[in-house]
């Protein structure tokens, strides 16, 4: 098993808001595909996404609707709102910047 | 923004919902995650292990989450409010002695607030921009003093509006009585005689109709139109919206009424509230249709706008510059008077609040005392209370070291016993609201005009104001407490410690000797408020007051001849010389405290300058007129029948004018001038000093001759106006009095029949209010330190059982056990009376001037006061002193 990575503080939201924008899911889905997408490099502690989801609910980025889940089960779907895809516009671009800057000032030194 | 507020509602109210739904989403994640681990080959239970692990801690999560909603402290304080209420609930007997204790105390501070909002703060209904409107004042050297006078002529009034550029708006008013209705309907009440202007000033929309215009309220006479006041046309015509173009009989004038005026609007508050509004100029036409041409007639006050732009002492000056140019157009006509310069002309632009004016009288002042005492009284009580509460605190040691064991954090203790404070408070303001109410009525009745006394204890301004006393006292008492708490030693309460109360006890003593300091405060100002009343009742006016009637006849309708009112007014003579009980009547000229006729100084041979003397008042009477009224000749003669208009003039004068013209010799016999006029009167009797203007003040000149020859050396009529002496109280001859003259009354003339002890009182009411206002709050004050003093001792009897029982059983006699805690109680009323005795020493000199004839150091006061104080404290400690005696060795002594 590789070195899992702590994440960056307040790349978590960067995360579930990116992983809602290929649609609705409920919230066990998206810890299985950030730690599928990431291949498994990336530790989330499973429980503390729950906090950051409503949290994102709470700011208006995401909204929650109960629904049936693949086996016919009570589940609680997240989505993106319109201001969570604004909120992801920006805050994806913000994250190129920095990464970008913090390469460049990797690389010089 | 929009949806984190729904957001937080939701999680605020919908809380049970959201938590189901927390426990759903993380059981389903978790479900799932077993499922992971069971497809990848484990047990169930590994699967579960893993899952778990992977998941973090449970609870730790559902608090993150409940934290984010954002509602977390609200919550945290409702659920203290929940804790702080089931405090109060379980123990009703504490909660109910708080209550009640802070009840009184905001309730007697709310309701003074009342009082001194509408004496002093508060401006009158509808009033525009009340800062810069100004009641309008004059001084003048006059008969050798200052005088300082707020009524003017309407010429003067014409002299001011026309010259004057640093007002807005310059408006005219006079609130006179007059009989409003026709025949036996027809009632004294009082009309507001007011200039179109005035309307301007309080900018509120007619309820009815409209109020008049200039060119209604023009020279020379004014049209007959009239405004009613609201409540009257409530009360007299039911509110019906027909009555605009009916016709209204008031004074001698058939008014057309064109308006209703809307609720609650008064104009300019006064004694009474005015039934209806007229124009100025109308009334002022027929009471003397020449009014507006001369300066003889001072009836109007007048009421002015300042320009925003100018300040008050530029508007003054302005203001001053024209009194004297109007000052000198009257010495045209009367070159006897002495130029502006001279008589020292100054004027005043005062604020709206009678009570604030140069010439208020003492209500304003006595109120603010009387708040000062209600603030010491919610003092006391506040001690009480946090008394209380630093016991209750002292009895839940255990509980509350059991809280801070289990982890609740200190500020968020505090937070709690704050709250239950406050809860407590708030209680204790609600009773004080319902105190406030119910005792708010009696408070006005002494302090505020009638119009105000009606009015509810409960408006927003006060309400606000008690609600912020709420709060003050919450955090006051609250905070002692809740400091003790903090300091609760954890470890040591667990282990069953006893001791840690002494720095309560400390704060204890020191709130008991505070209460007890207060109450000898307030206790010896009642002393010598009482006493001042007393001085003030037993003061010999030079005159009686309660067998003595005054009557008037108003006489309107048909006009009367000079010789058809003096033929009156002997009918009216011999008509109430005929009720049974009246022993005497009178004519008379002038009534102390009421109303005079004056002439100026007298004029005497070889005298210059009487009028730098003082001033004089003439009085004219029957033969009868000394023994109606009561005033003693000391020396010389009456006058008596003979004395009619064809013989010798007479004239009986006060002692003090016979000194102070003829210092040193007999006056009797001496001949004296008055004015312009030629007759000699001659003394014949020297009359005792009389109170007429001034309680207990400097002698006042007073000269009294007979009516008959009173009309004949100054024409016109003799006044159909009475003094009638009756056996027995004057109140009760009224009803017969009025009953009988008005049977002689012409027309629509009607009669009115006042008791001469109403308008003395009126007089002694502010020394009654403060003697009454003080007794009751010390009182209350004396009563809730008792309470303060016995629940302390009676504390520390309980907390010395177990001393109390060793002491006993080594054999102290029961006598010597008592004498402690006796002791114990009397110690905090000596520190009490010598702590409070020096404040009251030291803030005596404020009150002395509102005293009459007592010093602020009367010993008789002080020695009461200390002795009573004494006796209290001895009552307040008997019980516990008696429960210390039966404490039985062998109980105290196993007990933990």
């Amino acid at each position: 098993m590789t070195d899992r990575l702590d994440l960056p503080q307040g790349t978590l939201d960067l995360l579930i808001l990116k992983s809602l924008s290929l649609g609705a899911m409920h919230g066990w889905a998206i810890s299985e595909r950030i730690h599928d997408v990431s291949a498994a490099a990336l530790q989330v502690p499973q429980g503390s996404l729950y906090p950051a989801l409503h949290r994102l609910e709470r700011r208006g980025w995401i909204s929650a609707e109960w629904g049936s889940s693949d086996n016919n089960r009570r589940a609680k779907y997240y989505e993106l709102t319109r201001a969570g895809r604004k909120q992801l516009a920006k805050e994806l671009a913000d994250w190129e910047q920095l990464t970008a800057a913090v390469a460049l000032v990797l690389r010089m030194a | 923004m929009l949806s984190d507020l729904k957001y937080r509602l939701r999680a605020l109210f919908r809380r049970s919902a959201m938590e189901r739904d927390l426990e759903d989403e993380l059981r389903f994640h978790l479900e799932r995650e077993v499922e992971k681990h069971m497809r990848a080959g484990f047990t169930r239970s590994e699967a579960e292990r893993r899952a778990r692990i992977e998941f973090g801690g449970l609870e730790q999560i559902r608090e993150e989450t409940r934290a984010v909603r954002g509602v977390a402290r609200l919550e945290a304080l409702l659920q203290d409010v929940r804790y702080g209420w089931r405090g109060v609930k379980s123990r009703p007997g504490f909660a109910a002695a708080v209550v009640l204790t802070l009840g009184l105390g905001i309730g007697a501070n709310t309701a003074m607030f009342g009082v001194l909002d509408r004496l002093l703060l508060r401006p009158p209904a509808f009033l525009s921009e009340p800062d810069d409107v100004h009641r309008v004042y004059w001084s003048y050297m006059w008969d050798g003093g200052v005088r300082m006078e707020r009524n003017f002529a309407y010429t003067r009034y014409l002299d001011i509006e026309r010259s004057v550029s640093s007002f807005d708006e310059t408006a005219a008013f006079a609130y006179p009585r007059l009989a409003v209705g026709r025949g036996a309907n027809s009632r004294e009440m009082t009309v507001a005689a007011v200039s179109a202007s005035f309307f301007d000033l309080f900018p509120a929309p007619a309820a009815l109709g409209r109020f008049f215009t200039p060119e209604e309220d023009a020279l020379p006479a004014g049209r007959n139109v009239a405004v009613l006041a609201h409540g009257f046309w409530q009360s007299a015509y039911g509110g019906r919206t027909s009555v605009l173009g009916e016709e209204l009989y008031a004074g001698d004038v058939v008014y057309t009424i064109i308006g209703v005026a809307p609720k609650g609007f008064v104009g300019m508050p006064s004694s009474e509230s005015p039934v209806v509004f007229v124009p100025i100029t109308t009334y002022g036409h027929a009471r003397r249709p020449e009014f507006a041409q001369n300066y003889n007639w001072s009836w109007l006050e007048i009421l002015v706008r300042r320009r925003a732009d100018v300040p008050v002492e530029a508007a003054t000056a302005d203001l001053g510059v024209a009194f004297a140019a109007s000052w000198e157009a009257e010495r045209q006509d009367y070159t006897s008077m002495s130029d502006a310069a001279t008589a020292r002309l100054s004027a005043t632009l005062s604020p709206v609040h009678f009570a604030r004016g140069p010439d208020a009288g003492p209500e304003g002042r006595i109120a603010l005392w009387v708040m000062g005492v209600a603030c010491i009284v919610l003092l006391i009580a506040a001690a009480n209370v946090i008394n209380l509460l630093l016991a209750r605190a002292l009895g839940r040691r255990r509980e509350i070291a059991l809280r801070l064991a289990l982890g609740v954090s200190r500020p968020r203790l505090v937070q709690q016993l704050m709250i239950e404070t406050l809860l407590l408070a708030l209680l204790g303001g609600a009773a004080g609201l319902v105190i406030a109410t119910w005792s708010g009525g009696v408070l006005r009745g002494f302090f505020l005009r009638a119009e105000d006394i009606g009015a509810v204890a409960t408006d927003g301004r006060t309400l606000l104001f008690a609600g912020l006393l709420t709060l003050a006292v919450a955090l006051l008492t609250g905070l002692a407490p809740a400091l003790q708490a903090l300091r609760a030693d954890v470890a040591g309460t667990l282990k069953g410690a006893r001791d840690g109360g002494y720095r309560a006890a400390r704060i204890r003593a020191g709130l008991l000797l505070l209460q007890a300091a207060l109450s000898v405060v307030l206790l010896v100002g009642a002393g010598l408020f009482v006493r001042s009343l007393l001085n003030v009742r037993s003061h010999d006016l030079g005159y009686d007051v309660a067998p003595v009637v005054l009557v008037n006849a108003t006489v309107r309708g048909v006009p009367l001849s000079d010789d058809q009112r003096s033929t009156l007014a002997d009918r009216m003579l011999e008509a109430a010389g005929t009720v049974p009980g009246v022993s005497s009547v009178s004519l008379r000229a002038s009534v102390p405290f009421y109303s005079e006729e004056g002439r100026g100084a007298p004029v005497v041979a070889g005298r210059d300058s009487l009028n730098l003397l003082g001033r004089y008042t003439l009085q004219a009477g029957s033969p009868s007129y000394f023994e109606t009224i009561g005033t003693d000749i000391l020396r010389g003669r009456s006058f008596t029948r003979a004395d009619g208009a064809a013989s010798m003039p007479v004239m009986v004068i006060s002692e003090g004018m016979a000194h102070a013209i003829w210092p040193g010799q007999n006056a009797i016999g001496r001949q004296l001038r008055l004015g312009n006029d030629s007759t000699a009167w001659t003394v014949i009797g020297i009359a005792e000093n009389i109170d007429a203007r001034d309680i207990g003040g400097d002698p006042e000149f007073w000269y009294y001759m007979p009516i008959e020859q009173h009309k004949a050396a100054f024409g016109g009529d003799v006044r159909p106006a009475l003094l009638v002496r009756v056996a027995g109280e004057g109140r009760d001859y009224v009803a017969a009095l009025r009953d009988r003259l008005q049977r002689e009354m012409p027309g629509e003339a009607y009669v009115t029949v006042t008791p001469f002890a109403e308008i003395i009182q009126r007089q002694q009411r502010s020394w009654r209010v403060g003697a009454t206002m003080f007794v009751s709050f010390a009182v209350l004050a004396l009563v809730l330190a008792a309470i303060g003093l016995y629940s302390v001792i009676a504390y520390a009897v309980a907390q010395r059982t177990r001393e109390i029982g060793v002491r006993i059983a080594l054999g102290a006699r029961t006598g010597r056990v008592m004498l402690m805690i006796a002791a114990q109680g009397l110690a905090f009323a000596l520190s009490g009376i010598i702590v409070g005795g020096a404040a009251a020493l030291f803030a005596g000199r404020w009150i002395e001037p509102l005293l009459f004839s007592a010093s602020a150091v009367d010993p008789l006061v002080y020695a009461s006061v200390a002795f009573l104080l004494l006796l209290i404290s001895l009552a307040a400690t008997l019980r516990p002193a008696l429960r210390a005696t039966r404490v039985s060795p062998t109980i105290a002594l196993r007990s933990d």
